[in-house]
């Protein structure tokens, strides 16, 4: 007999070559997986056989499928609709709340087939979450902790184009290499210039006595500012420096400082720590890798003159977006650097058409609304836009309406032919519909909330997640106001978005929910993000929230619901996974030259993302129970 | 020394110790074949040799796992070489992949069949086919210590047909039967691989043991009785 302690013998040996194809046991020491293998035990099920269930009093077992599907379903409200909420493959453990905080589980799991599972007492569970930090990990932070792997594997896979690349995510601090040279703002120019010169440097920062930044003058300026207006060399520095210079703290992300470099068209971005100058980062600093930077392009926008600039562009924005995404760059700065940037081109559109055609006595607020309102923006978006505008004394709607009408037509065309799909729904700012005073857009939102008729519903999942793009930010402000207060009130409103909603219901397994749809594929958006974007804009429409971006909501309606803060957090990672799945696809999609969509064939899926993908479609279903329960649908 | 055994040099030559073994083994008390399986301690095994004639080839390894009240206890299991004066054919290594070193390396027989009477203890023996596990084994003790193996064993190739009498026909082989319940195997033709599977039959036998109300050893043998009577009747 081998008593734990001694060496494994080969069956042993077996188990653990079996347990380390799966996570977290890949990542544990040897010593604890020998410790683990040790104390197993092999039960079988037989198909249809009940595992575990809240009737059997507190967990006693740890179990690992071995073999076969194990099926869990939860209460009264999954039972009746006969829909397994969670299914578990080979290499997958339960339960670990309830052992963890040594109570029933919730839900009643059974075998879906014969099933073998490796078994651990509780007490050497506990035990074993103490020894191995990677299992004990694993178990309280599943979700983040299988992220983490995934994010691991992608940048392995692209490692090669990343390698000296610094992520996106990393604090300022960690990419500044030297403190910045600097001077005082009263330094004549020629010595500045000097300094540069000998240093072999861009930028000079102009600093007080404090240390503190008040300037910045880059070799960009010369040009302008000194050689062309033929200025004395003696001037001091101050009168043709860039004055009170963008600063971020040093903990601030690099994403922030390209995000900062993109909106305003920055090249240079100090950091200040208490208010002294530490370091800086230029453009070069972030994407000296890259084949298209983030600010070349913003730049080229803003500078465009002719549409086919744009064009150019439009194609830049998605190459840019293909490299963040093979450096590893999260979903969430993905789809903001792309929404910043499109905002960018859409302004740039917008201005370029103004300038051709100028509606200067009409005040008018250009509308994003769907995901480009709610700042989500992938490769795969087709425009949804809309216009809010006042009617001058002595004029009419109508009369307005009929002169923005043909300028919102050239825009929605000259998107288009940046690569923003027409809307099939005619969703846009050129539809009379749609190009509306304040007014009217609070008689036709009120309409919506009064009346609740599907199409009413299903226009209120683009239309309230309006964002002010460009123009009079006041109309957008006035109308969410507005809006704030109105849909709160309307409790039997929500009752029915809520309803709504929950007719989308995420799927829960690979073999009986994933093979939906055509040709053994699903869809992402609808299955995965929309679940979470309806939650979302249902609670912060009750609670008054005024954010439009799903993760804000989500962030922001925690407080308010009760939700606790991990519980938001794994909402917001399994929205964030889903999302990141799409852009992936997208990605691959674009590589092999093929029409972008949201249809994923999870077989396709390595055997980490699936299971992350199927933990991120139970939270989907945790947050649509909460709807529904907090409903009463 | 006992002068009789050294006349006939029948019995072989066992150290003071080993006998003692022997002897303590022997005197532990015979469990009840009728404890119903969630409170008793089976042992599944299986052997490798070095080839298929019980009366010349010899025992080569000893694979085995217990099966605790109703589950697979990985670490109660026994993996064990016996030390081979002769290396076995080419042929034969290549089924069970203990090379001729390993079969050199094993432990003394004598020490090796106590070490496994140990791990088993008075627990009854399952097998898939056992005439040929037990006539190994049999034959093992009998040479290498002097003991004539009267142990009860159970045969799940009569008794897993018994439970399915309508796939009794196409079903013949562990590796069919594995089939059946989908039950994987590490390293086929190994003693310890093969014993496991064998036991991951048994707990797959379960649903249709509990409904023939065969839930003990006992009832296994009864089991294995009637299928045989069914095959080969009196």
């Amino acid at each position: 007999m081998s008593h734990p302690g001694s060496p494994p013998n080969a069956l042993i040996l077996a188990t653990l070559d079996h347990l380390t194809r799966f996570a977290p046991f890949d990542r544990m020491e040897s010593e604890h997986l020998e410790w683990l293998a040790s104390r197993l035990e092999v039960g079988y099920y037989a198909k249809g056989e009940i595992v575990l269930s809240p009737e059997q009093g507190e967990a006693h077992t740890f179990f690992l499928i071995k073999q076969g599907i194990v099926q869990g379903e939860q209460g009264v409200v999954q039972a009746q609709e006969d829909a397994a909420w969670l299914e578990l493959h080979e290499g997958e453990c339960f339960p670990l709340g309830a052992l963890l905080s040594k109570r029933p589980v919730t839900s009643v799991y059974r075998a879906q087939e014969d099933v073998f599972c490796y078994e651990l007492k509780a007490q050497d569970f506990l035990a074993l979450t103490h020894k191995s930090e990677a299992f004990h990990d694993f178990c309280t932070r599943r979700i983040a902790n299988l992220l983490e792997q995934s994010k691991h594997i992608i940048q392995a896979q692209y490692s090669q184009s990343s390698a000296e690349q610094q992520s996106m995510s990393s604090p300022l601090s960690a990419i500044i290499r030297r403190e910045p040279i600097a001077c005082d703002p009263q330094t004549p120019l020629r010595e500045v210039l000097e300094s540069m010169q000998r240093l072999g440097i861009g930028s000079m920062v102009a600093v007080d006595v404090n240390h503190r930044p008040v300037g910045i003058f880059t070799l960009h300026d010369v040009l302008a500012r000194v050689t062309l207006p033929g200025l004395n060399l003696d001037t001091p520095l101050a009168s043709v420096m860039s004055p009170d210079p963008f600063t971020l703290p040093p903990h601030a992300l690099v994403h922030e400082a390209a995000l900062a470099m993109a909106k305003h068209g920055f090249r240079h971005i100090l950091m200040v720590e208490n208010g002294r100058l530490k370091g800086l980062v230029s453009e070069k600093d972030l994407f000296s890798l890259q084949r298209v930077g983030l600010r070349q392009i913003s730049g080229a926008i803003r500078n465009a003159e002719r549409l086919e600039c744009l064009q150019q562009s439009a194609l830049d924005i998605r190459e840019l977006a293909h490299n963040m995404l093979a450096q590893g760059v999260a979903a969430e700065q993905l789809t903001q650097i792309i929404s910043t940037l499109n905002d960018v081109l859409t302004n740039r559109i917008i201005e370029l058409e103004l300038r051709d055609n100028a509606l200067a006595d009409i005040e008018f607020c250009w509308l994003a609304l769907g995901s480009e309102g709610r700042i989500e923006q992938t490769l795969n978006t087709d425009q949804d836009n809309g216009l809010i505008f006042s009617v001058p004394m002595g004029s009419s709607a109508e009369e307005v309406r009929a002169r923005l009408l043909p300028f919102a037509k050239r825009i929605n065309n000259a998107l288009a032919e940046c690569g923003f799909p027409l809307c099939g729904g005619d969703v846009m700012a050129s539809n009379p519909k749609w190009c509306l005073s304040l007014d009217e857009w609070k008689d036709t939102f009120d309409k919506w909330i009064y009346h609740g008729a599907p199409m009413d519903l299903l226009h209120s999942t683009i239309f309230f997640d309006f964002r002010h793009l460009f123009g009079a930010e006041h109309l957008a402000d006035s109308l969410r106001k507005w809006l704030s207060v109105e849909a709160s009130k309307n409790s039997r409103f929500l009752h029915q978005l809520a309803a709504n909603a929950l007719k989308n219901r995420p799927p829960l397994g690979m073999v009986r929910d994933f093979v939906i749809g055509e040709g053994h594929t699903l869809d992402l958006k609808l299955n995965g993000i929309t679940p979470f974007v309806d939650a979302a804009r249902i609670y912060s429409l009750a609670h008054s929230i005024a954010e439009t971006n799903t993760l804000q909501r989500l962030r922001g309606i925690a407080e308010p619901l009760n939700i606790k803060p991990q519980d938001a957090d794994a909402y917001c990672d399994a929205f964030l996974f889903i999302q990141l799945l799409r852009l992936r696809l997208h990605h691959e999609q674009t590589q092999r030259g093929e029409k972008l969509t949201n249809r994923v064939d999870p077989d396709n899926l390595n055997n980490l993302d699936q299971r992350i993908l199927k933990e991120a479609f139970r939270q989907a279903r945790k947050l649509q129970t909460k709807l529904g329960l907090d409903y009463q649908v | 020394m006992n002068l009789l055994q050294r006349l006939f040099g029948a019995k072989p030559q066992l150290g003071a110790d080993q006998e003692n073994r022997l002897q303590e083994w022997r005197s532990l008390p015979e469990p009840d074949a009728r404890l119903p399986f969630d409170a008793s301690r089976l042992v599944v095994v299986d052997v490798e040799s070095s080839g298929l004639d019980v009366r010349k080839d010899h025992l080569i390894a000893i694979g085995a796992v217990s099966v605790v009240n109703g589950r697979i206890v990985l670490a109660d299991s026994l993996d064990i070489v016996l030390q081979q004066s002769q290396v076995s054919e080419k042929d034969n290594i290549l089924i069970h992949g203990i090379g001729g070193e390993a079969q050199c390396q094993g432990m003394p027989p004598a020490e090796a069949l106590l070490a496994f009477l140990e791990y088993l203890g008075k627990s009854p023996l399952l097998a898939f086919h056992v005439a040929f596990d037990q006539a190994m084994i049999g034959r093992a003790l009998k040479l290498h210590l002097g003991y004539k193996f009267e142990h009860a064993w159970a045969d799940l190739a009569y008794v897993a047909p018994a439970l399915y009498p309508q796939l009794a026909r196409s079903y013949r082989s562990l590796d069919q039967w594995m089939a059946l319940f989908r039950i994987g195997n590490y390293a086929r033709h190994s003693a310890l691989a093969d014993a496991q599977a064998t036991a991951e039959l048994l707990l797959a036998l379960r649903p249709q043991l509990e409904a023939r109300q065969a839930m003990c050893f006992q009832g296994l043998r009864d089991l294995e009785r009637e299928r045989r009577h069914q095959t080969h009747p009196v």
